[in-house]
């Protein structure tokens, strides 16, 4: 028996970075617009979850924060085999930075109570900042694991590897602990058909919806709303750049035999001037 | 629901087929009515519904039309309705339309629907989510992205579910139901029909090779079908030029597989039929969108199992084999197919019985209809160009060429003149065979990897050489067009003996050609490698995109293609 009964994983969502939508003329995301998706980062966060599920036993919780719409990303939390999900979703939260961020997710963790194992990924695709994971370690004074490429359970201890540069290292920590999973962690598996199934039961079924994905607000988890939002965080935007094009324009030459290409290519007249120097 | 419970359902469909779906549809509004509880599962091994069709089409809409009385009103989406559709003899430089009173009425098209299939099926699949909201007392799972691999059985033979993994993995991969209809073109229909020995005859598929592209020209709402080049070996088969919204144009070319050729290529076939200056003429400015294959039963008749149902398992549409040759139908067909599934199966479920005598109701009821009566009238269409070879290996080549000289009557006179005795008889009896009113009794025929003939040549293609270059596209440069993605480890492909397969490419490779798998693949993955002084059999299956041509033309039956794990394969929506 390794003794492992709850697991809790962090996911987020975050604008499609594949759809153009959803960006204000001032290159800013509007976030009501643009579609939405998994941050990719937490697929390698959540297989984690899964394997020590699948290996060691436990019960699988997503936690995320964000507007009601996120609610999809714990749906599919549930498709790839998780058992529950929580969403914090208050509006005092907006525009929350890392600080505020960690505060309330480390109040919702409380909230939710034992654990085990606490998931996240390395970073977001929308903030890129990596510090909400440690951040939250640091709150609950947990040990923590960053850039985790492969783990195992031994006589109830984390055995792990970290990437670091020019190399890897191996720990070990008592468990409760944090990690951080990086992308390199395993591949991803596919959603499970039971998975599958029960997600679109519970788009049917509110009440039974209900029984699996909990919506929470500041208040529940008894997280002082000073400390969120806006004014819980002292990151101050000054203002932003936009990057606007870089170089100048841009021909995909694709899909074609090569020796097409290598003419298509060729008679671009920037290479040829190339050519020339 | 716990996590192991059974994973259970009155119904379980196998493909979002446009069986399957008009099935669905059908038994929904059945259901409505009369408030029967129904769960409904559907398997699609595509990524999305649609993404893993192929078609041309030009279809009769009389089925959509029965199901969808205000399919203008919802939004059902057609590419036109066809105002000119033309029977054309091709040469490798002119062709020539075949005037009006001279065209057989199957190629009369005016009035049918010209439609992009996957989008129909994507339509449909959504469609259904719309509807079932309003029957509370049916509840329908989308299960995109997952395929059905082995149909599994109760102790009594009854069809009982599916396992919806490739391999045998100890969690919970198998879905239950009181009654599987399989809308699955065979990929695993095939093992029913062989473990209860259903067909006296194999079936006879062919390949379709199509292309979509946009064009600087309209030609919406025409309809082309072509004969002759580049099909001049003796192969059966034809091309089809469908004009769509949007300046778009969709060119194929449909093979036989039933060819004594080994080395057919269907895609190169496809560029041979794009250098034709016809074509070229539309193509010339345009751009290539998208590319796909996929297989066509055209057996017919006695290639149909003897039952169309077993206990608790129903087949449907190309899986079923009711597709008609003659008039290149096979849309209506399957979707009458479905609907006439839903009727037995409301019944069924009221009783409770899924007998093999209860559910077989069905082939009863299709042969009330049109499937039936068009597939009876056409029973000897195709076996018409097997018993007589001249007709594919002499005479179209002659009409073919006389076509490039400017008269093609000169070309069917010739043939009636070198063959002053068989011509004329050849042309009564195909004519006979063709409207079915002479009756030769049942047919026997030979799986289509029987009739390779290894060392058999065709005779070389006369081709025109003003074509543009980068109108035609190499076959690893196709696979480009069929946006082909496939997850981690993937190996969907069995090839059973390599042994066998080393054997087979030392015979090919005494006669300086390629083995069948190698040549007639749609999307490059056969490849033979040099592995230490020996050459093996390889596969690059990332580039496959599911046709199964391979399967059907591997002279030694040594390979069979899964369906796809995970929703890999091509992306054909919009194709
Ligand atoms: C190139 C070409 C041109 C054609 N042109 C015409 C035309 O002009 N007019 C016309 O009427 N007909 C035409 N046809 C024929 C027509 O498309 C078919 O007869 C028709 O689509 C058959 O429908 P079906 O219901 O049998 O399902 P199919 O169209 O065969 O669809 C089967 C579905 O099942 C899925 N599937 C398969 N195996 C599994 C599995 N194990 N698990 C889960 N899912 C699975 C597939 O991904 C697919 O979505 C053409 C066919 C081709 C290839
Ligand atoms: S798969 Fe079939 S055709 Fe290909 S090499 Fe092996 S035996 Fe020959
Ligand atoms: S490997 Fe077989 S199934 Fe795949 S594309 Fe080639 S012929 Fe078709």
């Amino acid at each position: 028996m390794s003794g492992i009964t709850d697991i809790i994983v962090l996911i987020k969502q975050v604008p499609d970075t594949t759809s153009k939508a959803g960006l204000n003329p001032d290159g800013t995301i509007d976030r009501a617009r643009a579609k939405r998706m998994l941050n990719p980062f937490d697929r390698y966060a959540l297989q984690a979850a899964l394997h020590v599920k699948k290996t060691y036993g436990g019960k699988v919780t997503a936690l995320s924060m964000g507007p009601p719409p996120a609610v999809e990303i714990l749906l599919e939390a549930i498709e790839h085999g998780a058992d529950q999900g929580y969403l914090l979703s208050d509006r005092r939260l907006a525009a929350s930075d890392t600080l505020a961020t960690a505060y309330a997710l480390h109040k919702c963790i409380l909230y939710l109570g034992k654990f085990d194992l606490l998931f996240t990924g390395l970073q977001t695709t929308d903030g890129d900042t990596a510090q909400v994971g440690p951040q939250i370690a640091e709150r609950l004074d947990l040990s923590q694991v960053t850039y985790c490429e492969g783990f195992s359970i031994q006589n109830g201890k984390l055995h792990a590897r970290r990437i670091i540069e020019g190399g890897h290292q191996d720990v070990i920590t008592e468990l409760p602990a944090l990690v951080t999973v990086a992308n390199a962690y395993h591949t991803l598996e596919y959603k499970t058909i039971r998975g599958a199934r029960l997600a679109q039961e519970l788009l049917r079924d509110e009440a039974l919806k209900n029984q699996y994905i909990h919506t929470i607000t500041l208040d529940d988890v008894n997280a002082d709303p000073e400390l969120c939002g806006l004014k819980g965080s002292p990151t101050i935007v000054a203002h932003t750049d936009k990057v606007g094009q870089i170089g100048g324009q841009c021909t995909m030459h694709q899909g074609k035999s090569a020796d097409i290409l290598i003419k298509e290519i060729m008679d671009c007249t920037n290479i040829k001037e190339f050519a020339k120097q | 629901m716990s996590d192991t419970d059974q994973i259970k359902y009155n119904l379980l469909l196998v493909g979002g087929s446009p069986s399957n779906l008009a099935l669905a549809h059908k038994l929904v509004a059945l259901a409505k009515e009369s408030n029967q509880k129904l769960s409904i599962a559907i398997l699609e091994k595509a990524r999305e519904f649609g993404g893993h069709i192929v078609s041309g089409a030009i279809s009769n809409p009389h089925v959509i039309k029965k199901l969808f009385p205000n399919y203008e009103e919802l939004g059902f989406p057609i590419e036109g309705v066809c105002d000119e559709s033309f029977f054309s003899v091709m040469g490798a430089h002119k062709k020539w339309d075949v005037p009006r009173p001279l065209m057989p009425d199957e190629f009369k098209k005016e009035g049918y629907f010209v439609l992009t299939l996957s989008y129909v099926v994507s339509w449909m699949a959504n469609q259904l989510k719309e509807v079932i909201k309003d029957v509370p007392n049916v509840t329908i799972d989308f299960f995109p992205g997952f395929s059905a691999h082995e149909i599994i059985y109760d102790g009594n033979n009854k069809v009982i579910g599916v396992r919806v993994s490739h391999t045998e993995r100890p969690d919970d991969d198998y879905v239950y139901a009181d009654v599987t209809v399989f809308g699955d073109k065979g990929f695993l229909s095939q093992d029913l029909i062989q473990k209860f020995d259903l067909r006296q005859n194999p079936q006879m598929w062919s390949v379709g090779v199509k292309e979509l592209w946009e064009v600087p020209g309209d030609y919406r709402n025409k309809v082309w079908h072509t004969m002759g080049y580049p099909l001049l070996d003796g192969t059966f088969g034809g091309g089809f030029v469908y004009g769509m919204k949007n300046n778009r144009l969709t060119i194929g070319l449909i093979i036989s597989l039933d060819s004594p050729n080994p080395n057919i290529n269907p895609q190169q076939q496809l560029q041979e039929y794009k250098k034709h200056p016809w074509i070229q003429e539309m193509i010339r400015e345009g751009r290539l969108i998208k590319y796909g294959a996929a297989l066509l039963p055209e057996g017919g008749y006695y290639s149909l199992p003897s039952k169309f149902a077993v206990n608790g398992a129903m087949l449907a549409g190309d899986a079923l084999g009711v597709l008609n040759a003659r008039r290149l139908a096979g849309v209506d067909m399957a979707m009458e197919c479905g609907y006439q599934a839903a009727l037995v199966l409301h019944e069924a479920f009221k009783e409770g019985n899924f007998s093999q005598e209860k559910l077989n109701q069905y082939q009863k009821n299709l042969q009330g209809t049109f499937v039936m009566k068009d597939l009876y009238e056409s029973r000897y269409f195709r076996y018409a160009f097997m018993e007589n070879p001249r007709l594919l290996g002499e005479y179209l080549p002659t009409v073919s060429k006389s076509i490039d000289t400017g008269s093609p009557f000169m070309g069917m006179l010739k043939v009636g003149l070198s063959h002053p005795l068989t011509a004329p008889f050849d042309g009564l009896r195909v004519k006979s065979l063709f409207d079915g009113k002479r009756d030769l009794g049942p047919l026997a025929y030979k799986p289509c990897r029987e009739h390779i003939k290894p060392d058999f040549t065709p005779p070389a293609l006369d081709e025109d050489t003003h074509y543009r270059k980068d109108t035609i596209y190499s076959r690893p440069d196709a696979v480009f067009y069929a946006s082909t993605k496939y997850h981690e480890e993937n190996h969907h492909i069995d090839e059973f003996e390599a042994a066998t397969c080393m054997q087979c490419i030392d015979t090919y490779d005494a006669i300086g050609k390629s083995t069948p798998c190698v040549s007639d693949c749609t999307a490059e993955v056969h490849r033979v490698d040099e592995i230490e002084g020996a050459r093996k059999h390889g596969m690059s299956l990332e580039n496959c995109i599911q046709c199964r041509t391979c399967e059907i033309v591997c002279p030694e039956a040594n390979l069979r293609v899964n369906p796809t794990e995970e929703g890999s394969g091509p992306d054909f929506l919009g194709l």
